[in-house]
C-alpha cells in the first residue's frame, strides 16, 4: 500500500486533464484528487505539477482564473477547454490501445 | 479566449510581471493547503525547492531563450566598453568591410537581380539574333544597320536590331507571343520647351509598346496604337522626371505644346516615377511614336518601314502564360529564319544567314549588364576578401582576449554552465559587435553608392539604379550575421575547450596556457591567410593601376590640353542645306574673335568617346573593295574613317601637316573637292605612290555623297600625321579628313567646336554660350568640356576602377596590418617571462628584438609563399579588364610583394622594440 509509483512519462498529462473533466479546480486539488482516486499509489510531484499545468496552460487545453477556493481563500483555478477535452479524448483512446496491448503481451501465455 | 499558442504566450511575455506575481502567490496557496493537511514542516520538505519548481514552471511559458538571450546582451553590453580599443578596431574594420560589400552588392542588384518595373516582368522576352563564329556583319543580308552589335564568346555577333518588315510579320504569325512591340532610339534630339531647348535622348516606340508593358500613365495618357501610324498627329509621352523638370509639375505636362528637331509635337502624357524604358542602362526623357520618325525625317524616309535589308528596330514580347522561352524560341526562330532565308540573294548571303536566339527580358535589356557585371564581379571578389580579412582580423583578436577570459569561462563552467551555453553568450558577443559593424556598414554603404554613383555618371553613358533597398538590406543583414558566426564561432569553441582546474589556478594576469601551441597556431595561421589575401588585392591594384597608367600616356596625335570644345546641331533647330554650312562657318569665325581664344575649328564628330563616321574612299581607277558598302557604326576592315572639319582644324588640334596643307577657307562649296589624308591611310592605300595631288573616291552609296549617281572625287592636299579618331586604346585608324564646306561628306548636322584657349576658360564659355543664343536660341550648347576631360571620361570607368582597387588593396593591407601588430603583440606580452629570462641570461637587446622580428618574417614569407601563386593564377580573371599590362606582370608582383613585406614589418616593429625594452626585473617579478 506504501509502496508509490512513479508516473509514466507523459501520462501527468492525461491525469490533469481527466480530473478537469468533473470541473475547475486548483493545483492543489487536482494533486489531491488524482492521490485520492488511485488510493494513494499515485504520487504527484509538485515540482512536476505546476510546469504540467502552465505546459497545457501554453497549449490552449486548459484555462485558468483566479477564483476563491471553498476555503474562501484566492487560488488559481485550472478548467477544461475545448480543445482540451478533444485532446482527452484522443490521449484516453491512446492510452487505453496502449493499456490493453501491455496486458495482452503480458498475460500471454 | 482562444488564441494561437504562439499570441497566447506573445501576451504573457508583456504580462511577465502578474504572471511571476501570480505564479508567486499560487505556489504559497499550495504551501498553505498542504501545511493545513499536515504541518508546515512537512509541506515544506514536500515541496522541495520552490526556485527549481519556479523555473520549470517559467521555462513552459516559452520564453526562456529570450531570457538568456537578454541576459548575455547586457553582459555583453557591459563587457564592450571595458576593451574600446579592441571594440572600436573591430566595429570599424567590420564597417568597413560590410559597408563595401552591401555599397557593390547594391551594384550588382541593380544590374543582376533587379527587374523591370512593370507588369509580370517574368513573362518578358528580348529578341534577338546572331552569326556565329568570326563572321561579320559584311556579306550578309544586313546592308545597312542602326545600333548596337556585340561581339559573343559563345554567339559570335549578336544584336537585338532587326528590319521593320520582320517586326511585321513576327507580330503577326507567332501564337505563343500574347504582343510583340518594338523599339528604337531617339539620340541626341533637340527638345525645345517654352523657349527654352535642351538636347535630350528618347525612344521610337510602337503603338503596343505601353500596352504590352501594362504601365499606366502618371498624368495624362500614353502611347495608343492609333497614334503609331504615318500621318498621324505628332505627339509625345514624357518620363516622370523630364517632366517634372521642365513643367514643375507632371500633371500639367499633358496638352503643353514641344518642338522636337524644330518639329511641333503635343504632350499626351507622363509615364510613372518609377519607369525607365526596357533597358536599365538608360533613361529616355521622351517617348515618340514609331512613325514620327517620318516627321523628324528619319534615317531612311518612309523606306526604312518597308527594307528587308535595313537592320534598326529592337523586340520585346510577352509570352503567353504556359509557353515555355524554348517553345517560343523555336515557333518565332522558324518563322524569321524562314523569311530572312528568303531576302538572301547572293551565296554569300545565304551563307551568313542569321540565326534567330530568344533572351529572357524580365530584367530588360542586358547592355549594361554585359558592359558591367565583370568589374563588378572582381569588386565583390575584392570586397570579399576584404571582409574575409577582417574577420580574420576580429577572429584573432577574440582568441587573444578569449585567452585572456580563460579564468572567467573556468569559473563558468565549473559552476555548471553548460559549454553550449557558453558559446552561446560568447557568439551573442560576436554577433552584438558583428551588428555594431553591420549598422555602421549599412550607413557606410549608402553613402558609397551615393558615391559611386556620381563618380560612375561623370564618366559612363549608362545610367545606373543602385540603392539600398529591401533585399540589398537582407543581404547586408544576413552578411552581419554570417561574419559574426564566422570570426565568433572558432574563438567560442576554441576557448571554451578548457581544463577547469589548471584554468582556475592560474593567476589573475594569466600564465601561458596549456594550450598556447595550439591557440598561437590558430591565430598565426590567421595572420597568413590575411597577409596571402592582402596580397592578392595588392596585385590586382598594381595590374589596374598600371593599366590606367598606360591608357593615360597613349599618344593621342594633338594636344587636347586647353581645348574647349562643345556640340551644336542646327538641323535639328530647322536650318538645312547649304544655310547650314555659312551657319556653322559665321559661327567659327565668330568664336575665334573671343577674346582669350588663339585658335578655333570644327568637326561633325567628338574625336574621342563620341561616335565616328567611316565608309570606304579609295584611289581613284582602284576597284572599290568587296566589303565596300557601310555607314555608320560596325567598320569593315577595309573602311576609312572619315572627318568631316572646319577651316584650321589640323592648326587649332595641333596636328602636324607632313605634306601639303591645312584646310581653310578656299575650300569652300564650288572650289575644287579636296581631302586631307593621315599616314595609316597612305600606308593602306598608296604604298610609295605620291600622295599629294592624287585623286581619291568615296564609295558610300548613301544620295547626297554622290555627284549625279557617280562616287565623289577629291584630290588630296595634305598628309597629317596619325590622330586619334573614334577609339582610344586601338591601332591608329586610316583616316581620311574632308573640309564640311564643300559638303562632300555626310549631310552637315551635329557639329563639334574646339577652341585653343589661353586664360579664363570659364569666360570663353560665357561669350560662347552668349554667341549661340544671339545666333538661334533655339540651339543649345551641349558637351561642354575640354577635350582633355573628355579623353579623361573615356577612360573614367578604367580609372574609378583602379581608384577603388588600389582604396581596398590599402584597406586590406591596413587591417591585415592591424592583425599582424595585434598578433605579435600578444605574443610579446605573452613572452614577457620568457624574455625576461634570456635577458637576466645575457641576451643583448638586438637579439631579442631580432627573435621577435624574425617571427613576423616568417608569418609574412609564408603568407607570400601561399599568396603569391594564387595571385599569379587569379589574375588571368581580370584579362580582359587590362589594357598594356600582362597578367603575370612581374612589375605589378614585385611591388606587391615589397608593400606587404614593408608593412609587416612595421607592423611587428612596434612589439618587436617593445620585446627588447622589457626590463628583465620587472618582468621576472611579474611571474
Amino acid at each position: 500500500m506504501n509502496e508509490k509509483l512513479e508516473l509514466l512519462q507523459g501520462t501527468l498529462d492525461l491525469l490533469i486533464l481527466r480530473t478537469l473533466l468533473a470541473g475547475p479546480a486548483h493545483g492543489h486539488a487536482i494533486a489531491g484528487h488524482i492521490q485520492r482516486t488511485s488510493e494513494e499509489l499515485l504520487q504527484v510531484e509538485t515540482g512536476s505539477l505546476y510546469p504540467a499545468l502552465h505546459r497545457l496552460e501554453a497549449k490552449g487545453w486548459i484555462d485558468a482564473s483566479w477564483e476563491l477556493s471553498d476555503k474562501g481563500k484566492r487560488a488559481r483555478f485550472y478548467r477544461l477547454t475545448r480543445a482540451g477535452r478533444k485532446q482527452l479524448a484522443s490521449e484516453r483512446s491512446k492510452w487505453d490501445a496502449f493499456a490493453r496491448a501491455m496486458g495482452m503481451v503480458l498475460s500471454h501465455e | 479566449m482562444r488564441l494561437p499558442a504562439f499570441l497566447r504566450k506573445l501576451s504573457w511575455l508583456f504580462q511577465r510581471r502578474d504572471r511571476e506575481a501570480g505564479l508567486d502567490e499560487e505556489l504559497r496557496f499550495h504551501l498553505d493547503e498542504e501545511a493545513e493537511e499536515r504541518g508546515r514542516d512537512a509541506a515544506r520538505r514536500e515541496l522541495g525547492n520552490v526556485g527549481l519548481i519556479k523555473e520549470d514552471t517559467r521555462a513552459q511559458w516559452g520564453w526562456t531563450w529570450l531570457d538568456q538571450l537578454a541576459q548575455d546582451l547586457r553582459y555583453a553590453v557591459r563587457t564592450m566598453p571595458r576593451n574600446p580599443a579592441f571594440t572600436l578596431l573591430a566595429a570599424l574594420s567590420l564597417a568597413l568591410g560590410i559597408g563595401a560589400n552591401t555599397a557593390i552588392y547594391s551594384f550588382m542588384d541593380a544590374l543582376l537581380v533587379r527587374r523591370l518595373p512593370v507588369a509580370d516582368p517574368a513573362s518578358l522576352v528580348a529578341l534577338n539574333w546572331h552569326v556565329s563564329g568570326n563572321k561579320r556583319l559584311r556579306n550578309s543580308v544586313v546592308h545597312n544597320e542602326s545600333g548596337f552589335v556585340h561581339r559573343d564568346p559563345r554567339l559570335g555577333l549578336v544584336t537585338g536590331i532587326f528590319p521593320y518588315p520582320a517586326f511585321e510579320l513576327l507580330r503577326k504569325s507567332v501564337e505563343g507571343f500574347s504582343v510583340l512591340f518594338a523599339y528604337h532610339p531617339a539620340e541626341k534630339t533637340t527638345i525645345l520647351i517654352q523657349r527654352q531647348a535642351e538636347v535630350a535622348n528618347g525612344e521610337f516606340v510602337s503603338g503596343d509598346f505601353f500596352p504590352g508593358l501594362e504601365v499606366a500613365p502618371a498624368a495624362g495618357r500614353l502611347i495608343f496604337a492609333d497614334d503609331d501610324r504615318p500621318g498621324a498627329p505628332g505627339v509625345v509621352v514624357l518620363s516622370y522626371g523630364f517632366a517634372r523638370k521642365r513643367f514643375g509639375d507632371a500633371a500639367l505636362a499633358p496638352g503643353e505644346p514641344v518642338s522636337i528637331n524644330n518639329v511641333p509635337f503635343t504632350v499626351i502624357g507622363v509615364t510613372p516615377p518609377e519607369f525607365f524604358g526596357v533597358d536599365p542602362g538608360k533613361e529616355p526623357a521622351f517617348y515618340l511614336p514609331m512613325h514620327a520618325d517620318l516627321l523628324l525625317g528619319g534615317d531612311g524616309g518612309s523606306g526604312e518601314y518597308l527594307d528587308d535589308h535595313y537592320y534598326w528596330i529592337e523586340m520585346m514580347a510577352r509570352l503567353r502564360p504556359g509557353v515555355t522561352l524554348a517553345q517560343a524560341q523555336a515557333a518565332a526562330g522558324s518563322i524569321f529564319e524562314r523569311w530572312v532565308a528568303a531576302t538572301a540573294s547572293t551565296a554569300e548571303e545565304r551563307a551568313n544567314l542569321p540565326e534567330f536566339v530568344l533572351k529572357q527580358g524580365a530584367a530588360g535589356l542586358d547592355n549594361l549588364r554585359r558592359e558591367y557585371s565583370r568589374p563588378l564581379y572582381v569588386l565583390l571578389g575584392m570586397v570579399g576578401l576584404i571582409l574575409a580579412i577582417a574577420c580574420a582580423n576580429i577572429a584573432n583578436l577574440l582568441l587573444a582576449r578569449g585567452a585572456a577570459r580563460r579564468r572567467e569561462i573556468a569559473v563558468r563552467l565549473s559552476m555548471g554552465a553548460g559549454r553550449w551555453r557558453v558559446v552561446r553568450q560568447l557568439l551573442t558577443e560576436s554577433l552584438l559587435l558583428a551588428t555594431l559593424g553591420g549598422v555602421a556598414g549599412i550607413f557606410l554603404a549608402i553613402w558609397g553608392v551615393q558615391m559611386l554613383t556620381a563618380l560612375l555618371a561623370t564618366g559612363s553613358d549608362f545610367v545606373f539604379r543602385a540603392g539600398l533597398n529591401w533585399h540589398v538590406l537582407a543581404a547586408a543583414i544576413a552578411l552581419t550575421m554570417l561574419t559574426g558566426l564566422l570570426f565568433g564561432l572558432a574563438p567560442a569553441l576554441r576557448v571554451t575547450r578548457v581544463d577547469c582546474m589548471p584554468a582556475l589556478k592560474e593567476s589573475r594576469t594569466g600564465e601561458r596556457p596549456v594550450r598556447a601551441r595550439l591557440l598561437f597556431s590558430l591565430s598565426q595561421a590567421l595572420v597568413v591567410s590575411q597577409i596571402a589575401l592582402s596580397l592578392l588585392l595588392l596585385v590586382g591594384a598594381g595590374l589596374f593601376v598600371r593599366t590606367v597608367m598606360n591608357l593615360e600616356s597613349i599618344e593621342l596625335g594633338f594636344q587636347p590640353e586647353d581645348v574647349l570644345s562643345f556640340r551644336l546641331n542646327a538641323r535639328q533647330a530647322g536650318h538645312t542645306d547649304p544655310e547650314i554650312i555659312s551657319f556653322y562657318r559665321d559661327l567659327q569665325q565668330k568664336f575665334a574673335a573671343i577674346p582669350g581664344v588663339i585658335a578655333a575649328s570644327s568637326a561633325n564628330a567628338g574625336l574621342i568617346g563620341d561616335e565616328a563616321w567611316g565608309w570606304a574612299i579609295v584611289p581613284a581607277g582602284t576597284p572599290p573593295p568587296a566589303d565596300a558598302p557601310t555607314g555608320h557604326g560596325d567598320f569593315s576592315n577595309t573602311a576609312t574613317h572619315v572627318l568631316a572639319t572646319g577651316p584650321g582644324f589640323f592648326s587649332t588640334l595641333r596636328i602636324p601637316i607632313l605634306a601639303g596643307r591645312d584646310f581653310d577657307d578656299r575650300d569652300r562649296a564650288g572650289s575644287a573637292p579636296v581631302a586631307i589624308v593621315n599616314e595609316e591611310w597612305v600606308k593602306a592605300n598608296l604604298a610609295n605612290r605620291p600622295s599629294l595631288g592624287a585623286h581619291i573616291v568615296s564609295l558610300w552609296p548613301g544620295k547626297m555623297l554622290m555627284e549625279h549617281g557617280k562616287p565623289q572625287e577629291m584630290e588630296i592636299v595634305g598628309v597629317a600625321k596619325n590622330a586619334r579618331y573614334d577609339d582610344l586604346t586601338d591601332v591608329f585608324p586610316p583616316i581620311v579628313y574632308l573640309p564640311y564646306q564643300q559638303n562632300t561628306g555626310v549631310p552637315a548636322a551635329e557639329m563639334n567646336f574646339f577652341l585653343r584657349t589661353s586664360g579664363n576658360r570659364g569666360a570663353v564659355a560665357g561669350a560662347v554660350r552668349e554667341i549661340v543664343r544671339q545666333a538661334d536660341l533655339r540651339i543649345p550648347v551641349t558637351n561642354l568640356a575640354t577635350l582633355h576631360s573628355n579623353i579623361q571620361r573615356e577612360i573614367g570607368d578604367q580609372i574609378l576602377f583602379a581608384r577603388l582597387c588600389t582604396a581596398f588593396a590599402i584597406l586590406a593591407l591596413a587591417i591585415a596590418c592591424v592583425g599582424l601588430y595585434g598578433t605579435m603583440s600578444y605574443i610579446v606580452a605573452r613572452r614577457t617571462g620568457e624574455i625576461g629570462i634570456r635577458m637576466a641570461l645575457g641576451a643583448p637587446r638586438p637579439r631579442v628584438m631580432w627573435m621577435v622580428m624574425a617571427q613576423v618574417m616568417a608569418l609574412a614569407i609564408a603568407g607570400l609563399a601561399i599568396g603569391i601563386p594564387v595571385a599569379y593564377a587569379s589574375s588571368r580573371l581580370v584579362e580582359s579588364l587590362l589594357y598594356g599590362v600582362k597578367t603575370n606582370d612581374a612589375m605589378s608582383l614585385a611591388i606587391a610583394v615589397a608593400t606587404l613585406a614593408c608593412a609587416a614589418l612595421a607592423a611587428g616593429f612596434a612589439p618587436a622594440r617593445r620585446a627588447s625594452r622589457i626590463d628583465p626585473v620587472v618582468a621576472l617579478r611579474h611571474e
